[in-house]
């Protein structure tokens, strides 16, 4: 299976015009993790869109929960399709964050990336928003209470015009019809949203290592340097590596979750499963909860300044201010201890964000007294704010001294010979579980499918990037 | 140019009216967005409705267990609407009397009469069983009987409703005050009449704030608190002369 050089896959190369894809390719350096947190976000919507198609054949908003559940029970395979979905949606989220801050630590919101910085920012909203929808769609008990939350949210805004807009008539077949579209149409947009900043990604080019700019913007890596070796097939090998290798992250994890016997033992907070109805008596055993990506608000909400204000201040501040991040930066230091004060900010939020989903996660709807809210809200701001300045100082004075002592990948190399045995390791094991997979029962063993599959995908990507290594890169 | 010479000025003028009518076609078509409001649901007035158990049997006053282990909830007036049936009792299981009283709702003072239990021992009322704070519903609302304590704002109380999401108490005795906040409304109560030839219940209106989520709730005015008519729209009506009480067993209990 050389793709290369002649061969089965130059046959296809050219019949598919592959060698004239038009993305970029990159320098053997960028084929690290780093680089391609955003590929892993984008591999997880292509994975969300895949299995809620497939959902939608089967999910009904005139019977919303005991639809859920069947597809869970009776369906073939169909406890994977929900587990995953679900799991595919934390994944997107944590994927999100991570690129989010690995971008703004490598000040790559600046020029000329700042609309890119901007789509993003909304990309993460209408995740967030596409995902809240998502977790009521289920229609267990949980999902009821969240639906009022978002009721009381609006109205708190002066916004509750646009409750039947959102929520339907106030029929429960008008409620989940309506969820329904909207999280259709959220997801419809995000996908808009991120071929635009997928585009602008390719025009700008990879962010290439802040040395190379001198720590300066604009870091643009010349469509000239010598470096770039073509796309195909060395970056759509790593790139399907990277979507498979997320996909099998995707499946194993509720797969493992969802086994009888760990799955008595998940806290409601991860589990694969949708909660017990609202009319069943499990139903009074299941805490007031909602999902943890949103567990940082569930506290704003218990702030003692009134919910409008507590949702302005959690969300809506916290969202313009990411907004603005370019326009507020303006500078072209890239490194983050060069632009002090924004770098402390950043920290400070993050540290505010987990701070309260931990508090929110001990003590969900406790109210909150002034001085706790003082208690939690300042010490971060003094600490990162103090801290980031400390750093600063000391690191001008070493400045000088660590610039250039450094040699890129000096550290551990893996020996060809080592990556050629982990190549044939992993395309066995790859096989073996998919081997032991359909001797499984596709409704009884859900999550044992579920675990052979992840397994695979993951061996399989492995595999992928031994052969990648061992072909492609240099050294 | 080729063809005919227009001079800049008319080309500009041009320019600009095809950008004024873009813009006035664009601006005037942003009213189709009102294609997402769906048309309303509503029922012209509070139904008179007899509670019938799932059998449809009537529900007797009498037989109704005093601080049930179990929460007894039925939907009303709408079938979105659900409310916690409660025969309120001493911590000896004994009936205690509910009077009539004057309820205030703090967020702005306006207060309405509560007209007080009913049933042979006064003792019998319902409530919305939808959280007035951010509508959290049963089971994170419920009930607390006597020696039963819920952790509030005033540490642990019982004979209280009590909303776990984020800790709102209401008083169940004295026609559904609020305790402690973050809610800054009371529940609304369904107004109850026992007919005592043949011990059988109606509901036969709502007093108090608008329900949860129903237009006009957050703003509960003096009008409105006497004849809360948002509870009559936002919801599929309940069809027949009867309303369902079924029974859910009480995480506090
Ligand atoms: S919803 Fe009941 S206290 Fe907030």
């Amino acid at each position: 299976m050389d793709m290369s050089n002649g061969g089965f896959w130059d046959k296809v190369a050219e019949i598919l015009h592959l060698k004239d894809v038009p993305f970029m390719g990159v320098p053997d350096y960028m084929f690290s993790i780093e680089y391609w947190l955003g590929a892993i976000a984008a591999s997880a919507l292509a994975w969300q869109a895949i299995t809620g198609l497939i959902l939608l054949l089967y999910y009904q908003p005139s019977d919303a929960y005991d639809s859920t559940m069947a597809i869970i029970h009776n369906v073939p395979f169909g406890s994977i399709l929900l587990s995953s979905h679900l799991y595919g949606a934390y994944i997107m989220i944590l994927a999100v964050y991570i690129h989010g801050l690995e971008v703004f630590f490598r000040g790559a919101y600046k020029r000329p990336r700042g609309a890119q910085w901007v789509l993003g920012v909304l990309l993460f909203a209408m995740t967030l928003g596409a995902a809240f929808v998502g977790y009521s769609l289920t229609g267990d008990v949980l999902s009821a209470d969240a639906v009022n939350v978002g009721r009381g949210i609006l109205t708190a805004l002066g916004l509750s015009s646009a409750i039947p807009i959102l929520f339907g008539n106030g029929t429960q077949l008008d409620l989940f019809t309506r969820l329904l579209g909207w999280h259709i149409i959220i997801a419809a947009a995000l996908i808009l949203f991120f071929a635009l900043h997928f585009y602008l990604a390719e025009q700008n080019g990879f962010m290439p290592d802040l040395k190379e700019s001198n720590y300066r913007a604009p870091a643009l890596l010349s469509r000239s340097d010598s470096r770039l070796k073509p796309w195909w097939p060395r970056n759509f090998i790593f790139m399907l590596a990277i979507v498979l290798l997320t996909w099998g992250i995707i499946l194993l994890i509720p797969s493992v979750l969802a086994i009888p016997q760990v799955l008595s033992r998940v806290p409601i907070l991860l589990s694969p499963y949708p909660g017990p109805s609202p009319t069943s008596p499990e139903a009074s055993s299941v805490p007031a909860y909602p999902p943890w990506f949103f567990l940082f608000m569930y506290k704003m909400a218990d702030m003692p300044f009134g919910l409008a204000m507590d949702t302005v201040m959690g969300m809506f501040i916290p969202l313009i201010i990411l907004l603005l991040v370019p326009a507020l930066d303006r500078s072209d230091a890239l490194h983050p201890l060069d632009r002090p004060w924004i770098t402390a900010l950043f920290i400070t939020g993050l540290t505010w964000v987990i701070e309260l989903s931990v508090w929110s996660a001990i003590q969900p709807g406790v109210p909150v007294k002034m001085q706790w809210f003082a208690i939690t809200i300042i010490p971060p701001v003094v600490i990162s704010f103090g801290g980031i300045y400390a750093i600063r100082r000391v690191w001008f004075k070493v400045k000088g001294e660590l610039s250039g002592s450094r040699n890129r990948g000096a550290g551990f190399r893996l020996s060809k010979g080592a990556a050629l045995s982990l190549g044939y390791l992993t395309s066995i094991l790859a096989i073996i579980a998919i081997v032991v997979s359909f001797f499984l029962n596709p409704i009884m063993d859900g999550p044992y499918v579920g675990v052979m599959w992840g397994t695979a995908l993951i061996s399989f990507a492995a595999s992928l990037l031994a052969y990648f290594y061992v072909e492609y890169i240099q050294w | 140019m080729s063809g005919g010479n227009v001079n800049e000025s008319r080309r500009n003028f041009l320019k600009a009216m095809v950008t004024i009518a873009g813009l006035s076609v664009l601006a005037g078509m942003l009213r189709g967005l009102e294609v997402l409001v769906p048309p309303e649901v509503s029922i012209s007035g509070f139904p008179r409705l007899l509670l019938v158990d799932e059998n449809g049997n009537p529900i007797k006053a009498s037989s109704i267990p005093i601080n049930g282990k179990q929460i007894a909830l039925f939907p009303y007036p709408l079938d979105n609407e659900p409310n916690m049936l409660l025969a309120l009792g001493d911590s000896s299981g004994s009936p205690v009397e509910v009077p009539p009283t004057t309820v205030i709702i703090p967020q702005n003072n306006v207060s309405y009469d509560f007209p007080g239990g009913v049933g042979p021992s006064k003792n019998i009322v319902a409530y919305s069983a939808i959280c007035q704070h951010l509508g959290c519903t049963f089971p994170e609302l419920t009930f607390y009987p006597p020696g039963v304590k819920a952790i509030t704002a005033n540490g642990p109380m019982d004979k209280v409703i009590h909303c776990s999401c984020h800790g709102s108490t209401y008083d169940p005795y004295r026609g559904g005050a609020v305790v402690t906040g973050p809610t800054v409304r009371p529940l609304p109560a369904v107004v109850l009449e026992w007919d005592s030839s043949t011990d059988e219940l109606y509901a036969v209106k709502m007093i108090g704030p608008v329900i949860y989520g129903h237009p006009g709730y957050s703003s509960p005015t003096s009008q409105l608190v006497k004849n809360p008519t948002g509870d009559l729209t936002g919801g599929s009506p309940i069809s027949g002369t009867s309303t369902i009480v079924k029974y859910y067993s009480n995480p506090a209990s």
